[in-house]
């Protein structure tokens, strides 16, 4: 990457950075110093909305980090507005791709040789672009059909500068800023996932691992990886075909009823996450599909996810305690899955509990509940900022949310007792 | 302070009733834990929830009988034993191999947990799909409190712990809290986690009553084999040699046991209900309950006493031999640890079998 890049991504940022801070602060000075009231929620509301919209277009404009930024904001309902959150979702659809030329040499420069040596047939056009790769189908010497993920040219570079900048635009808003929101962990986050993210071979075992765990799973499919093309930047993979899982139509003309997909979703993540506590933490709906003979195929190991040992009983108890209405046991599971409040008390886990119970008076252990429970709890941890959540736990939260989001489409309800192995009471 | 109101000739009561715990003279807390249930003034254990729901249980039994309808009752001899038995249990804590009895006591707790599942069963409109009234019976307060009683008892309810947290007390009391194994989730959920749709027995009925009664019969049969385990878990963490705290572990084994004792009760009544009465199917005909009780049992018994001992035995043998490593003699204790085990035969009928026509 040139001066002349790094110079305008950092201008770009730092133009941003001051729009947003001349946005909300003089106004707020103002009215303190002149001892006006508060501006009104409506007014405020509208600030954030701007503000999401400057942001949305910078990322489009700049791509790299600050479109990581945006969905990992997206994601964190229990720290951002509504408005930045619903704004900033826009960042998870396809992002335009890389020219061909740009690609084949990448390619080329990772395998080492000519790209015809390695393959017969490479479609210029990706099927998938996202922020930091594409992917490609194309045709191994040998006839198999693979789908190449092709890490873009000086991602690395840009990744850097752009963790750089907006570390400190952060430091400078958050002197300026009495109570600020916590960008600083969450950039901290970011750079660990996008480590993770770029790193191939890393996928690479992560995908082989899930592979490992389904392997005697009919209704799973994990596509193989190709290790002796694959490198840190290469990642090629056998091309599997399936419907979008959120294609209910499509489905449905298969014969394949939508609940019975949602039900092996569900079945797939609850024992990734609780039983083996390493799992494809990104299922948003272009990483998953489902084949006419109601296969669920799991694609994208980037951002993969390793809990520590014993979190997935953690997140069980924790789970199970909100579908039982168990508010003791919820305060237990709260304080072992690492939540602290900055007094180190229990009234606020007691809070948080009772406001969650509270949405239902007898318990049910279907999706939309947990979906609704996982909302409620992020909702309350925004509103009551002493309570700190521990970064595993968002992470699950979001796969939690996505999974919502695809049951809501398929217009089903799992039953997630029943993931967990819930059988008949003893 | 509340004891429970034996009125042998009332046979309605309203779901407050039968959740009613009344109030006692000391609460049950299990290792910091505050559990339900609790103690009279005389010191004695009182389960949850059966201010009303014990005597109405005993009216509704014996309306039954005046009636001239049997209770169900299943053969004790089809209990498959525990495995690992006690004295296998036994061996191994004297051995200081923790892992597979945490991981044990560990499920067993969330087996219990996961009965708060029951309050999820739809209960049909019982005018529509049995023949004969149900009024003042168990059958008619299965919605009206019995099924959400049973939950609570299992899961627990807000600020109180159930049967869930009362094992895991007993656990963490008689092993003074161990690690638990990493693989608990695992185990419960199956490697693969494929389910199969299972076909349905009685398609002629209407699904939702042929679910519950699949249910019904199913629980019943899983907590008159769960006697077995309380009857081990008593024994086990009881036993002053290899439990840290052996009194009070094994009578948190017993409270449970006491509370599950109006579980077993109100199912075998109602399904006995069920067998006395006609249901009617879905194409306008009828069929009479004793067919589809008795089925429902046949099958769940006679699938059951075949896989559980085999379940049992290769969930605990898969890593047995890694977990003995912690021995001073793995091999040897292998060896003494297979020479307790006990040979048991199913027995050839389950007492439920279809009667076939002379």
């Amino acid at each position: 990457m040139d001066l002349l890049t790094r110079v305008y991504r950092s201008f770009e940022i730092f133009w941003l950075s001051a729009r947003l801070w001349l946005l909300y602060k003089p106004e707020e000075l103002a009215r303190r110093w002149l001892r006006l009231p508060e501006a009104s929620e409506a007014r405020i509301n509208g600030k954030h909305a701007r503000a999401a919209d400057w942001i949305l277009a910078c990322a489009f404009r700049l791509r790299g980090v600050i479109i990581k930024m945006c969905q990992a904001v997206a994601t964190r309902s229990d720290m951002f507005p509504p408005e930045f959150v619903d704004k900033l979702k826009a960042c998870h659809d396809a992002i335009p791709p890389k020219p061909w030329d740009l690609v084949k040499t990448t390619v080329e420069r990772e395998l080492g040789k000519p790209i015809d040596a390695v393959f017969t047939e490479f479609e210029h056009t990706p099927i998938a672009s996202a922020s930091l790769a594409q992917v490609h189908a194309a045709k191994l010497v040998d006839g198999r059909e693979v789908a190449v993920k092709v890490q873009y040219p000086d991602i690395e570079q840009i990744v850097r500068t752009d963790l750089a900048n907006m570390r400190r635009a952060c430091i400078v808003y958050e002197w300026f800023d009495k109570e600020p929101l916590e960008l600083l962990p969450l950039l901290t986050e970011l750079t660990t996932h996008l480590g993770y993210e770029l790193d191939f071979e890393r996928e690479a075992d992560s995908a082989e691992r899930v592979r490992e765990l389904f392997s005697d799973n009919e209704h799973v499919v994990v596509p193989a990886v190709h290790r002796e093309w694959s490198t840190k930047r290469l990642l090629v993979m056998e091309k599997v075909e399936g419907m979008k899982i959120t294609d209910v139509d499509a489905i449905k003309a298969c014969g394949i009823d939508p609940e019975d997909v949602l039900q092996d979703l569900m079945d797939s993540y609850v024992r990734m996450i609780l039983a083996a506590g390493f799992f494809q933490a990104d299922p948003h709906p272009g990483n998953l599909m489902v084949t006419p003979e109601r296969k669920l195929i799991l694609l994208d190991f980037g951002l993969s996810k390793e809990l520590p040992e014993g979190y997935g009983l953690g997140l069980f108890e924790l789970m199970f305690s909100l579908m039982t209405l168990n508010e003791a046991a919820m305060i237990r599971a709260f304080q072992e899955l690492g939540f602290e409040t900055k007094t180190g008390d229990t009234d606020t886990f007691l809070i948080l509990s009772r406001r969650m119970l509270a949405r239902s008076d007898t318990g049910t252990f279907e999706g939309e509940f947990t979906e609704e429970m996982t909302d409620e709890l992020f909702d309350a941890i925004r509103e009551n900022p002493v309570v700190r959540v521990p970064s595993d736990f968002v992470l699950v939260g979001r796969v939690f949310s996505f999974l919502s989001g695809i049951a809501h489409t398929l217009g089903g309800r799992a039953n997630v007792l029943a993931a967990m192995g819930a059988g008949p009471p003893g | 302070m509340a004891q429970p109101v034996a009125e042998p000739d009332r046979l309605v009561y309203t779901p407050e009733e039968i959740l009613d715990s009344g109030s006692y003279e000391e609460p049950l807390i299990a290792g910091g834990v505050r559990c339900h249930g609790g103690f009279d003034a005389e010191g004695q254990y009182r389960s949850p929830r059966t201010i009303h729901r014990a005597p109405a249980i005993l009216a509704w039994k014996a309306q039954l009988a005046r009636e001239g309808h049997d209770l169900i009752e299943i053969d004790r001899a089809l209990m498959p034993p525990q495995y690992p038995s006690v004295e296998q249990g036994a061996l191994l804590l004297r051995n200081g191999v923790r892992d597979p009895i945490a991981r044990s006591l560990t499920i067993i707790s969330i087996v219990e947990g996961f009965g708060a599942i029951i309050r999820e069963v739809a209960v049909p409109d019982l005018g529509e799909v049995v023949v004969e009234p149900t009024e003042g019976t168990a059958l008619a307060h299965l919605r009206g409190g019995l099924f959400e009683a049973h939950a609570r008892d299992e899961s627990g309810y807000r600020e109180e712990g159930g049967h869930k947290q009362m094992w895991e007390a007993a656990r963490d009391l008689a092993l003074e809290s161990p690690k638990i194994p990493g693989d608990v989730l695992m185990r419960m959920m199956g490697r693969s986690g494929q389910r199969k749709k299972a076909k349905r027995p009685y398609p002629q009925l209407d699904e939702k009553l042929e679910r519950m009664l699949q249910m019904m019969a199913q629980v019943l049969v899983v907590e008159v084999f769960a006697e077995g385990t309380f009857a081990w878990g008593v024994e086990l963490l009881s036993n002053p040699e290899v439990s840290a705290e052996p009194e009070a572990a094994g009578n948190m084994v017993r409270y449970v046991q006491a509370d599950e004792n109006p579980h077993v009760e109100y199912l075998r009544t109602a399904l006995s209900e069920v067998r006395a009465r006609t249901l009617r199917t879905v194409d306008g005909g009828t069929i009479p309950g004793r067919t589809v009780v008795d089925g429902l049992l046949h099958r769940i018994l006679h699938n059951m006493i075949h896989s559980r001992p085999e379940e049992q035995r290769s969930d605990l043998r898969e890593n047995l031999a890694e977990a003995m490593k912690v021995a001073s003699n793995p091999k040897a204790l292998l060896e003494e640890f297979d020479s307790l085990d006990r040979v048991w035969t199913p027995p050839d009928r389950t007492g439920f079998e279809p009667v076939t026509a002379a």
